[in-house]
C-alpha cells in the first residue's frame, strides 16, 4: 500500500469518529430534558416556541466546520497530495472543538431571556477548594518515564545513525520530523497547564457533586492529552526505524507502524467515548447554577480579545462571548509556542 | 478544604477570605506547613481580581498565620511564630461581643454561646 492509501484510510476513519460526535452534540441540549436548554433552565413552552429557532439554528452551526473543511478535502484530492489530509484532520478537530465551544456559548445566551426568572438569580454562596493544583499533582510519573525514555532512545539512535556518515545524510531530515514531535508533545504540556488552571468555583449546594463532576472532566481531558503526546512519542520512535529502512522495504515497515498507530487511535477513541459517557452521567447530577460574577465580565470583555492585567482567567465570558484576555502569562506562552511552530515548519525539510 | 464565599455577606470578599482560612487553622483542618493555593489560582477560581486575594494573604502574613515564600507559595505558619500582644488578640473578640450587647443578647446567653463555639473549635482541632 502507498503512504497516500494510509492517509485515506485514516480520513475514513475521522470521519466516522466524527458522525458520531455530531449525533452526540445535537442531542447535547437536551440530555437534562425537555425542561432544559443545555445548562439552562427554560420554560415549559420553549421548545414550541423561540426556543425551537434557538435550537435549530445551534445544530445548523454544528455544519460550520464541514463547510469549511469539505472544499479543503475535495482540493487536496483533487490536487494529489494526500497526505495533507492529516494536516486538514488536525485543524478540522481544533476547529470543531472551537466551534461548539462558541455555539454552546451562544446558544445558552440566547435562550436566557426565555429561562426560569428564579433559576437565572446567581447563587449566593459558592465554595472554594484550597488544595493547590499544580500540573505534578496530575502528573503521571511512570508516563512520563516511559515517553522520556522513548524519545531519548530514538534520539540517541538517530544520533548514531547521523554520525555514521554525517555526509551522506541531511541534518534537517534526519531531525526534523523528532524535533516536530517533541514540538507537539511540550504543545500538549501547555494545554495541560491550561486545563489544570481551569477555574473551579462551585456553589454551595450540591458542592460535591459539582465538584466531582468537575474535577473528573479535567482529569479526562489531561489524560486526552497523555494520549496525544503518547502518539507523538510513537512517532519518534518510529522515526529511526523508518529513516534507516532500505527503500524497498519501507512500504511493509511503515504498514507495520500504521496498523499499530490505527490500533492505538481505536482504542483511544473507545476509552473517549466510554468516559464521556460516565462524565455525562456525573455531570447531570450536579444542577447546574449561575455563579456571581464578582469581575463584572460581561462589561470589562466585550471583544473577542481584552487586556485585563487583573483579571486573573485565560478565558473571560463577555457579553458577546469568550474573550481572550491578553494580559495573561498563559496567552503569552500559547503566542510564543505559535511563533515557534511556524519557525520551525520554515525550518524542518521540505521533501524527502 | 473548602472555603465559602456568601455574597449576601456584609463583608469585603478579602476579608472573607482571610476569615475563612482562619477559621480552617482555628479547626485544625489546615496544620501547620499545609500549602495554601497561589494567589492566581484562587482568584481566578473565585472569577475576581489578583489583588482581592493578595491582600487576605497579606492580612495572614500580618497576623503571622501564614509564611509566604516568593517562588513557592504560600504555607501556613508554625503557632509559635504568631507574635501578637494579648491586647490585640482580644480585639476581634471584644468587638464581636459589643456586636452580641447591640444585637440585644443578654450576658448569661453571650456565655452559652461562646462556650458553645469554643467547643466546636476545640473538638475540630483535635
Amino acid at each position: 500500500m502507498h503512504t497516500n492509501q494510509y492517509a485515506i484510510i485514516f480520513y475514513i476513519f475521522f470521519w466516522v469518529v466524527r458522525i458520531n460526535g455530531c449525533v452526540r452534540r445535537g442531542r447535547q441540549p437536551l440530555l437534562r430534558g425537555p425542561g432544559w436548554f443545555f445548562n439552562v433552565a427554560v420554560q415549559p413552552d420553549f421548545y414550541t416556541g423561540a426556543g425551537r429557532t434557538i435550537l435549530h439554528r445551534y445544530w445548523m452551526r454544528m455544519f460550520i466546520p464541514f463547510a469549511v473543511d469539505v472544499p479543503l478535502a475535495i482540493a487536496i484530492f483533487l490536487s494529489g497530495h494526500l497526505l495533507l489530509l492529516n494536516w486538514l484532520i488536525l485543524g478540522a478537530c481544533a476547529l470543531i472543538h472551537i466551534n461548539h465551544s462558541f455555539s454552546v456559548d451562544l446558544a445558552e445566551r440566547q435562550a436566557r431571556p426565555l429561562a426560569v426568572p428564579e433559576a437565572e438569580q446567581p447563587v449566593a454562596s459558592i465554595v472554594l477548594s484550597l488544595k493547590p493544583r499544580r500540573l505534578r499533582d496530575y502528573t503521571n510519573r511512570k508516563v512520563e518515564w516511559a515517553l522520556a525514555l522513548s524519545s531519548l532512545v530514538a534520539l540517541a539512535c538517530l544520533v548514531r545513525y547521523y554520525f555514521a556518515a554525517p555526509e551522506h545524510h541531511n541534518l534537517r531530515l534526519v531531525f526534523g520530523v523528532p524535533a516536530f514531535f517533541l514540538y507537539l508533545q511540550a504543545g500538549m504540556l501547555f494545554v495541560k497547564r491550561v486545563v489544570v488552571a481551569w477555574r473551579t468555583p462551585v456553589p454551595q449546594v450540591q458542592a460535591e457533586e459539582h465538584m466531582e463532576a468537575r474535577e473528573e472532566t479535567r482529569k479526562y481531558y489531561l489524560r486526552t492529552c497523555d494520549w496525544c503526546r503518547a502518539a507523538a512519542a510513537a512517532g519518534i520512535l518510529f522515526w529511526p526505524i523508518a529513516i534507516s529502512t532500505p527503500p524497498t522495504g519501507f512500504n511493509r515497515v511503515f504498514g507495520i507502524w500504521f496498523a499499530a498507530w490505527m490500533m492505538i487511535a481505536v482504542v483511544a477513541t473507545i476509552w473517549v467515548e466510554i468516559r464521556r459517557k460516565q462524565l455525562v452521567k456525573l455531570a447531570l447530577r450536579a444542577r447546574p447554577v449561575k455563579l456571581p460574577d464578582f469581575l463584572h465580565q460581561s462589561e470589562i470583555a466585550r471583544w473577542p480579545v481584552c487586556y485585563q492585567p487583573s483579571a486573573p482567567m485565560l478565558l473571560l465570558k463577555g457579553a458577546r462571548g469568550y474573550s481572550l484576555n491578553l494580559a495573561n502569562t498563559l496567552t503569552h506562552l500559547g503566542a510564543a509556542y505559535l511563533a515557534g511552530l511556524i519557525a520551525l515548519f520554515a525550518l524542518l525539510p521540505k521533501g524527502p | 478544604m473548602l472555603l465559602t464565599i456568601n455574597t449576601a455577606d456584609s463583608r469585603p470578599i478579602y476579608q472573607q477570605v482571610a476569615d475563612g482560612i482562619k477559621e480552617l487553622i482555628a479547626r485544625g483542618k489546615l496544620v501547620e506547613g499545609a500549602s495554601l493555593p497561589p494567589v492566581r489560582q484562587l482568584a481566578a477560581d473565585l472569577g475576581v481580581n489578583l489583588n482581592t486575594i493578595a491582600t487576605a494573604y497579606r492580612e495572614l502574613q500580618e497576623e503571622g498565620l501564614i509564611v509566604i515564600k516568593h517562588g513557592s507559595g504560600s504555607v501556613v505558619a508554625s503557632c509559635t511564630m504568631t507574635e501578637r500582644s494579648q491586647d490585640e488578640l482580644l480585639r476581634p473578640l471584644r468587638t464581636a461581643l459589643t456586636e452580641l450587647i447591640l444585637a440585644g443578647r443578654s450576658p448569661s446567653k453571650i456565655l452559652s454561646m461562646v462556650a458553645r463555639e469554643l467547643t466546636l473549635v476545640g473538638k475540630q482541632s483535635k
